[in-house]
């Protein structure tokens, strides 16, 4: 016992309000764990599409966080947070569009996440897909399907990762797939019909059909094999393809518990229940329930149904985009409602909309829903009877 | 109770919706047996045992008291007297102070180091257990007052269920747990008397599962007694009484309801430790049973202090590695701030702890995760009523919410933004809802 000792290291140990201890997640582990697996999606991004999506990436992440980052100091105050959550929205924005847009529309991506979502709307509509769909009106020469007669977009081959140059790409006849396919010298990359497009075309009746098969056509002609929808090496935007990169971040951030399983989840099986039932075109007629399909023996139904969940862009919104924490919905019962939203519109608009980014629009949709969903999933108080929260506040 | 295979792996389900599994920081320090402080230096010994409960002092400055005699006496029967800590010199009558009273009168007493004590009776059997326990000083932790009125109160209300609450779910403390594995049977035999005087049909002992030990030893311990050992999975705060009887029975108290309208009565085992005391050895309280702990403490344990111990001398007794930058009176989510250098301990103190960071962080906007909703165990919604205080008004619904509220702290330690949520609630409810509802049902912990 030693008396002269303090036992106290100032007046201030004496005061303060429970909780005393406080738990370890704060808004800057949350923020610098999303950042890190859309980093990592981003990485998985560059290698399948080479410097060029780098380069996007680190264009639309300069301008959103400068035009914020310009946003904040006028405000002169302290930024509590928002700059983090700016950052991830610039590296989200660049992981929706494709590697081979010019600079500018990555820019213009970008400003808009910042001016549009972030400061006008202060964040409630996800403001990369505001960004994103913006660009898509803008630039629609470059970046949309509408009026093509033949859809294709570049995809580096297997020995040119990372260091390929997407503008030195060819056209191959037969297409066996990624690993299988290689390109003449000087060409780093190929072309490739997006597999998105594909499934639209085929929604409308435009692949004919051969003889009694009607799914066979699509699977056999115009899709690459569905190893590569996983491995990411299809075109499409840069953080869109790498199924197997946005699933491994995925579950790392459900393991955190910085997003919510029920989302993915909700999502998926909302798109594959809505792509099982909703009805395609086919030879003049409309099938419906095409998951139960089969022709020469091969459930082709359950492949085309398994196309759609991986081949676009609905991945990336079930794990990195619908989960952004601000604009999604408080508990988990509402996240479920929300998923199936997002997975039902997704398909609904893919297979009969004419807008495209139909999952961005989804996610931007059922956003505006967030408030009611919250409204309707809120929790009864213990000991009072359940009709007495109906009214929530 | 039978388990089966699973459970027996798993532990049994949460029985509420909400909670949270905390890290409970208790591996080394409920290892360690509980020890005595014997008194060195003064004892500040308060004379009552809260602000509003008049005793009348029958000591006088000079006296020689010994340990376990009256120091004070009820004037009415609201009241307990409180008694001698050590056997000593009564040198000054002045005020001490308190953690959750503030200034209380009091008596220095300086110890002369002989531990004589009063003899014992062993005659009391023609009194009620409820006079007994008056007469020996016996304080209830949860609602604060003295034994012998809680108990009249809970015959009153004709409760049918006596839960006694042993789950101690909050991170650091190991008081109740250090009973149980040194005392299991006076617990159930305390039980027992304490559930004949109330009359009830059914009396339940409540622990933790995962102390599977425990649990089998308290098992063994009450064959053949009419004491119910409940096993339960604990996540915060299945400690607190309205959150056990939901576990428990079943039973939910309205917002702002006292426990007793349930029929139930729920005592934390502190109490009923301290009611074996006068019960089976006519003792009367005299010592705390204290968890001081926190990493800026040396030899961190379960030790029993005598009452009016001041907290200073308590830190330098278990010695303190590094100058605390907080000091936590009760546990790390519902304890109070000690608010005064000089605070003693009082008989229902139950930890002092001592942490060598502050764990303050700058609070910045709420970014909507919903932790809060999703942990809450009563289900309310602390972000909008974290609104109100900027709000005039304030609607039926939101009312009842803040009626509800049972103060556990945990909406504020998830949230990460670091809002003030819980403590904002707290000071919105005495805004809106009037004062604390009444002292049984929803108050601190």
């Amino acid at each position: 016992m030693t008396p002269d000792v303090p036992w106290l290291a100032s007046e201030s140990a004496l005061r303060g309000d429970a909780p005393h201890r406080r738990g370890v997640s704060t808004h800057r582990h949350i923020l610098r764990t999303w950042i890190a697996a859309a980093s990592v999606v981003g990485l998985a991004g560059c290698a399948l599409f080479g410097v060029d999506a780098l380069r996007v990436i680190l264009v639309s992440l300069v301008f959103t966080f400068g035009v914020d980052l310009m946003f904040v100091m006028s405000l002169r105050r302290a930024s509590s947070g928002r700059l983090s959550r700016t950052f991830l929205i610039g590296i989200l924005a660049g992981l929706t569009l494709p590697a081979d847009v010019d600079w500018h529309v990555a820019a213009t991506c970008g400003t808009v996440s910042a001016v549009v979502g972030n400061v006008i709307f202060g964040g409630w509509l996800h403001p990369a897909l505001i960004g994103r769909v913006f660009v898509q009106f803008l630039f629609w020469q470059k970046l949309s399907f509408a009026g093509a007669s033949i859809a294709l977009g570049p995809v580096l081959t297997a020995a040119n990762l990372f260091v390929g140059d997407l503008d030195q790409s060819v056209r191959v006849e037969h297409y066996e797939g990624w690993l299988e396919t290689t390109v003449p010298a000087p060409a780093d990359a190929f072309e490739l019909t997006p597999p998105l497009w594909s499934l639209r075309q085929f929604a409308q009746g435009q692949v004919p059909v051969d003889g009694n098969f009607r799914f066979e056509p699509l699977l056999r002609d115009e899709m690459p094999p569905w190893i590569d929808t996983l491995i990411g090496a299809v075109p499409g935007g840069i953080g869109e393809t790498s199924t197997l990169s946005i699933v491994i971040v995925g579950f790392f951030l459900i393991y955190r518990g910085y997003l919510k399983w029920q989302l993915p989840v909700a999502v998926l099986s909302a798109a594959f229940v809505a792509a099982s039932i909703l009805p395609v075109e086919s030879g003049g007629d409309y099938v419906w329930f095409p998951v139960f399909a089969a022709e020469g023996g091969r459930a082709v139904g359950l492949a085309y149904v398994l196309y759609h969940l991986t081949a676009g862009q609905l991945m990336l919104g079930a794990f990195l985009l619908a989960g952004d924490v601000v604009s999604s919905p408080m508990r988990a019962h509402g996240h479920v409602v929300f998923g199936i939203g997002i997975g039902v519109l997704t398909i609904f608009m893919r297979l009969y909309g004419v807008l495209e980014c139909e999952c961005y629009w989804a996610i931007l949709i059922m956003n505006v829903f967030v408030g009611t969903i919250d409204r309707f999933t809120s929790r009864r108080v213990l000991g009072t009877a359940p009709s007495e929260d109906a009214v929530a506040a | 109770m039978k388990h089966s295979i699973l459970t027996h792996l798993l532990g049994p389900r949460s029985a509420f919706d909400g909670g949270l599994y905390l890290p409970d920081r208790k591996a080394g320090l409920a290892r360690r047996p509980i020890q005595t402080f014997h008194a060195e230096g003064p004892l500040h010994v308060p004379l009552t045992v809260r602000r509003d409960l008049l005793t009348e002092t029958i000591v006088r400055v000079g006296d020689r008291v010994v340990l376990g005699q009256a120091l004070s006496r009820a004037t009415n029967d609201q009241s307990v007297g409180v008694h001698a800590p050590a056997s000593g010199v009564i040198t000054k009558i002045e005020r001490v102070w308190t953690v959750e009273d503030g200034f209380l009168p009091g008596a220095i007493l300086a110890p002369d180091g002989s531990n004589e004590r009063m003899p014992q009776h062993q005659g009391w059997d023609d009194e009620s257990i409820i006079v007994q326990l008056a007469e020996c000083g016996v304080v209830c932790d949860i609602p604060r007052a003295p034994l012998h009125v809680v108990m009249r109160e809970a015959i009153a209300a004709g409760v049918t269920d006596l839960i006694v609450n042993a789950m101690e779910t909050e991170p650091y403390l190991t008081a109740d747990l250090r009973t149980l594995v040194e005392f299991p049977g006076r617990m159930i035999d305390a039980t027992c008397e304490l559930a004949d005087a109330l009359g009830v049909s059914r009396a339940i002992l409540a622990v933790p599962f995962r102390h599977r030990r425990v649990v089998r030893r308290l098992q063994s311990e009450a064959a053949g007694r009419y004491v119910e050992i409940v096993a339960l999975s604990n996540p915060y705060p299945q400690c607190h009484p309205v959150m056990l009887l939901k576990a428990v029975l079943d039973r939910e108290v309205a917002p702002g309801a006292s426990i007793l309208s349930e029929d139930a009565v729920v005592l934390p085992l502190s109490t009923v430790r301290r009611a074996s005391d006068a019960l089976l050895s006519d003792l009367p309280t005299t010592h705390a049973l204290m968890t001081i702990a926190g990493d800026a403490v040396e030899h961190a344990g379960t030790y029993r202090v005598p009452i009016g111990t001041p907290m200073s001398r308590l830190a330098r007794r278990v010695g303190v590695a590094v100058p605390a930058a907080q000091a936590v009176y009760g546990g790390p989510l519902t304890g109070s701030a000690l608010g005064y250098d000089d605070a003693v301990v009082t008989p229902d103190s139950k930890a002092l702890l001592l942490f060598a960071k502050a764990d303050a962080a700058r609070p910045v906007p709420c970014v909507r995760c919903g932790w809060c909703i999703e942990d809450c165990p009563v289900g309310i919604d602390p972000p909008s009523l974290m609104r109100l205080e900027s709000e005039m008004v304030c609607t039926d619904q939101k009312r009842i919410a803040l009626k509800a509220c049972i103060e556990c702290g945990l909406c504020s330690h998830v949230c990460p933004s670091r809002l003030p949520l819980s403590e904002t609630i707290i000071r919105n409810r005495i805004r809106f809802a009037g004062p604390e509802p009444s002292t049984e049902g929803g108050t601190r912990h």
